[in-house]
């Protein structure tokens, strides 16, 4: 066997589950949305209340299948997923994939920029605190507490009030460029950067003073040496563990910021789908965000195998 | 007391409507892009013909035209017809049809479009829903000559002109009808004075001035093209980032306007407001009467007399809603009024809850009778209802708790909340229902409202069943005779107060606020959508 087998057999699972995972959500996001009140014959022909005639009803149903029983509707949903066509929109008029299309991107910009500054901001603070002795641990611990704390809206209201009404600085809503990201951005990752913080700053006071620290002390290495080269990749490891929880913390945020700030993306779509019992577009938006969620655990299991080799031989030994 | 509230309501009020409107002072200029704020849902088709609800009116207003409008004293005016006449049995309709106007895409508007409008609302695939009430009377659509289009009614309609002055029945050009209901949703095309040129879903739409316009409305203050290059239709969803956007001038116009931000803009002289309530039927509580308690009149006026509605209007609108006393709105002229009868009083609660049977109180101080507590389900629409109101019905709640009501009020969304009322297990509810006219009585509280539309949507929430108010309002709609048909609606105006079905309590709410640059903004008289047309900005 080759030393690459074990880490093949690993992915092609992975994989299994992966599929697994998918025909699961969909599943059940697909039964799940029929059983809220709400027909969604309404959806097409107009939203939920629409005084539509009995013919437009049994046009719209004939068109998108409705009238045919529903464990029909569910095979055919599933091989039209099967060819990877997730269908249209009942109240859009367009295809499901091109609303995502669409609404992805700016969603993934948002939450890599949200968690690239939730990063710094958790980076730094833990930096500080960890040489700052006991005082400075003990602000920062309070800081996190209330940055993870803090609900999306209200940061969101409290950086428009501040930031644009008061001061003038930045725009209330987006607008295109960078100076429209800015509010969005913060607002996401604050709360992020708190839970980031309290996990970073343990693991890097575990490893500021452990044997190797001090050994690196002993040979002449500084504080920052051993900060920056020894114990950062130590705190890295259950930061990045928490990155899966970070997708969903910030995917669930998006559909605040979004409608917040008037941001175009999938969190607002998600909500107005939700709302209008447009089943198709739940169901796509469900797919891509288990999808994306199943993505950022792979790599992160694949990260930490790269930071932290004994994971890797542990792994293969099993 | 009650009548004290009202009265200082009234007093601010006064105080506060009186700012706009003062434009006259110098010459429009023409150019420049006026950015409209909404906080209304977007809309998922242009064409208000396919479903047809506000926010599509709203933006529609800017590019589509109807046959008739209506000025600010409810008098239908001429639009794209210009004179029309009935028939002796009210069967038939002939409108004379300005003949110089075409659609942005060059086709003619002439009778043959007319024509085209009128089948394409009806036709089943388009899915029509408010454009196709509009119009059930109408069996067809004939061209006699290419600028008289002749109308055929399967019974008189008082209520056509009204109908037809409503967005959702606007003229679009029958060459653009042709294409896929996909592109018709993309970019409708219509005469009005702006044309779509892009729609960024999620963000904004971008209208474009129509250079060849020549047919406003009436009672338009220009004449010719408007005065703006374009308009930038935003979404934004949350009231108070719009509210910020308006003061950082982000924005130049936003709706759906809290009642607390209209105080707060008030005091800006940077800021005013427009206030344009909506035709059709007043904000009102209505009590289902087809259940127990309310199938008792006596449990229904003694919850109407046990809500003090007038002080929870008083401080959580801040004087910008009046109380209304009627069923229709107060831009309605046949709009009737009973103030008497919606007095706030506690004793004459008790008294006509003994006399009802519900003598007992539990220990929480609710009545009961024959073990049954007196407990009313209020579903919420968390849609429809603004915070403020959702305020107002806790209150409500309170206060008819001093009488013995236990009130369960449950804030739902908008699918569910139909859910609730289609399963008829509320006692309770408030729904808004926008309509040019008073036909919309007929809509609400003739018995035939009570039987679900095949949506399972039904409007007569109250279910009143009357066959004397069923009477007056199929005379009322047949009638031609404007006196005849006045009288009709009085009448039946009075059986559905005095029979305490519903508990008014204001217009539905709905306004501008506008930055001080925005010159001549100016609500539809129709369903009081604001038109751009005569808008200009002061540079």
């Amino acid at each position: 066997m080759t030393p690459a087998a074990p880490l093949l057999r690993w992915l092609l699972l992975r994989l299994g589950g992966v599929v697994f995972v998918l025909w699961a959500v969909s599943t059940v996001t697909f039964f799940a949305i029929r059983l809220i009140p709400g027909d969604p014959a309404e959806a097409i022909v107009g939203g939920p209340g629409s005084e539509a005639s009995a013919d437009a009803l049994a046009d719209a149903r004939a068109e998108y299948g409705l009238d045919q029983p529903l464990l029909l509707q569910y095979l055919r949903f599933l091989g039209r997923l099967a060819s990877l066509d997730l269908g249209r929109s009942y109240a859009l008029h367009q295809s499901v994939a091109s609303v995502i299309a669409d609404t992805l991107p700016p969603t993934l910009g948002l939450a890599v920029v949200a968690l690239s500054v939730a990063v710094v901001i958790a980076l730094a603070v833990a930096a500080w605190s960890v040489r700052g002795g006991r005082a400075a641990s003990a602000v920062a611990s309070f800081l996190e507490v209330v940055a993870a704390a803090v609900p999306h809206f209200w940061l969101a209201i409290l950086g428009i009030v501040l930031f644009s009404t008061a001061l003038g600085w930045l725009p209330p809503v987006s607008v295109p460029g960078p100076s429209g990201l800015i509010l969005p951005a913060l607002t996401l990752a604050v709360p992020l950067a708190g839970f980031l913080g309290q996990v970073m700053r343990e693991a890097l006071l575990d490893a500021m003073s452990s044997p190797f620290a001090l050994s690196a002390r002993a040979r002449g290495e500084n504080e920052n040496g051993v900060f920056w080269r020894h114990a950062l990749r130590h705190s890295a490891i259950p930061a990045i563990g928490l990155a899966g929880w970070a997708f969903g913390s910030l995917l669930s945020g998006a559909v605040v910021v979004e409608t917040i700030f008037a941001r175009p993306g999938l969190g607002r779509s998600l909500l107005q789908a939700v709302q209008g019992r447009d089943v198709p577009l739940v169901v796509g938006v469900v797919i891509v965000v288990a999808l994306g969620y199943m993505l950022v655990t792979t790599a992160t299991d694949l990260a930490e195998r790269l930071i932290d080799p004994r994971l890797a031989a542990r792994a293969v030994s099993r | 007391m009650p009548l004290l509230a009202a009265a200082a309501v009234t007093a601010v009020l006064a105080g506060c409507t009186a700012s706009p409107a003062s434009t006259a002072t110098s010459t429009p200029v023409a150019g420049g892009t006026l950015v409209y704020a909404t906080g209304d849902a977007e809309p998922t088709c242009l064409d208000p013909h396919v479903g047809g609800n506000y926010p599509q009116a709203l933006v529609a207003t800017q590019y589509l035209e109807s046959l008739v409008s209506r000025d600010s004293t409810g008098k239908i005016i001429p639009w794209l017809a210009t004179a029309w006449t009935t028939s002796a049995d009210g069967l038939s309709w002939d409108f004379t049809l300005k003949n110089d106007v075409t659609f942005t895409d060059g086709t003619p508007f002439d009778a043959a479009a007319v024509a085209a409008n009128v089948a394409h609302v009806q036709n089943p695939s388009t899915a029509s829903s408010t454009g196709y009430l509009a119009l059930a009377k109408v069996t067809s659509v004939t061209a006699p000559d290419a600028h008289t289009a002749h109308f055929t009614l399967s019974q008189p309609d008082s209520a056509l002109l009204e109908s037809l002055s409503m967005p959702w029945v606007a003229m679009e050009s029958p060459t653009a009808l042709k294409r896929s209901q996909a592109d018709n949703c993309a970019s409708p095309i219509g005469t009005g004075p702006f044309t779509v040129t892009t729609w960024n879903r999620q963000q904004s739409i971008t209208l474009t001035r129509n250079d060849a316009y020549n047919s406003p409305p009436a009672d338009a203050a220009h004449q010719g093209p408007a005065y703006l290059q374009s308009i930038e239709w935003r979404f934004l969803p949350d009231s108070a980032s719009r509210y910020a956007a308006l003061q950082a001038g982000t924005v130049d116009v936003i709706d759906n306007v809290q009642p607390d931000t209209i105080v707060q803009a008030q005091k800006s002289s940077d800021l005013s407001y427009l206030s344009a309530p909506r035709p059709g039927a007043s904000d009102r509580i209505e009590l289902n009467s087809s259940i127990a308690p309310f199938d008792d009149a006596n449990v229904r006026e003694a919850f109407i007399r046990s809500a003090d509605v007038n002080d929870a209007v008083t401080s959580l609108f801040f004087g910008t809603a009046t109380r209304s006393y009627s069923a229709l709105s107060s831009i309605e002229p046949l709009g009737y009024s009973e103030p008497g009868i919606f007095g706030y009083d506690q004793a004459a609660a008790a008294t006509l809850l003994d006399k009802a049977g519900w003598t007992d109180r539990n220990t929480d101080g609710y009545r009961v009778k024959n073990g049954q507590v007196l407990e009313l389900k209020f579903p919420v629409s968390t849609n429809q209802s603004i915070p403020a109101e959702q305020s107002l019905f806790e209150q409500l709640q309170a206060t008819s708790k001093q009488a013995g009501f236990k009130v369960d009020l449950e804030p739902l969304d908008l699918s569910s909340w139909y859910g609730a009322l289609g399963s008829n297990s509320y006692n309770l509810v408030s729904a808004p229902y926008t309509k040019v006219g008073p036909d919309v009585l007929r809509t609400l509280f003739d018995s035939a409202s009570t039987k679900p539309a095949p949506s399972g949507y039904f409007a007569n929430h109250a279910q009143v069943t009357n066959p004397t108010l069923d009477d007056l309002l199929t005379r009322a709609s047949q009638s031609s005779d404007a006196t005849e048909r006045a009288s009709l609606y009085t009448q039946a105006q009075k059986i559905v107060l005095e029979g305490f079905y519903i508990l008014p309590l204001y217009d539905q709410q709905n306004g501008y606020l506008q930055r001080s640059v925005v010159k001549g903004l100016r609500a539809m008289p129709t369903v009081s959508t604001p038109t751009l047309y005569d808008t200009w900005l002061q540079k």
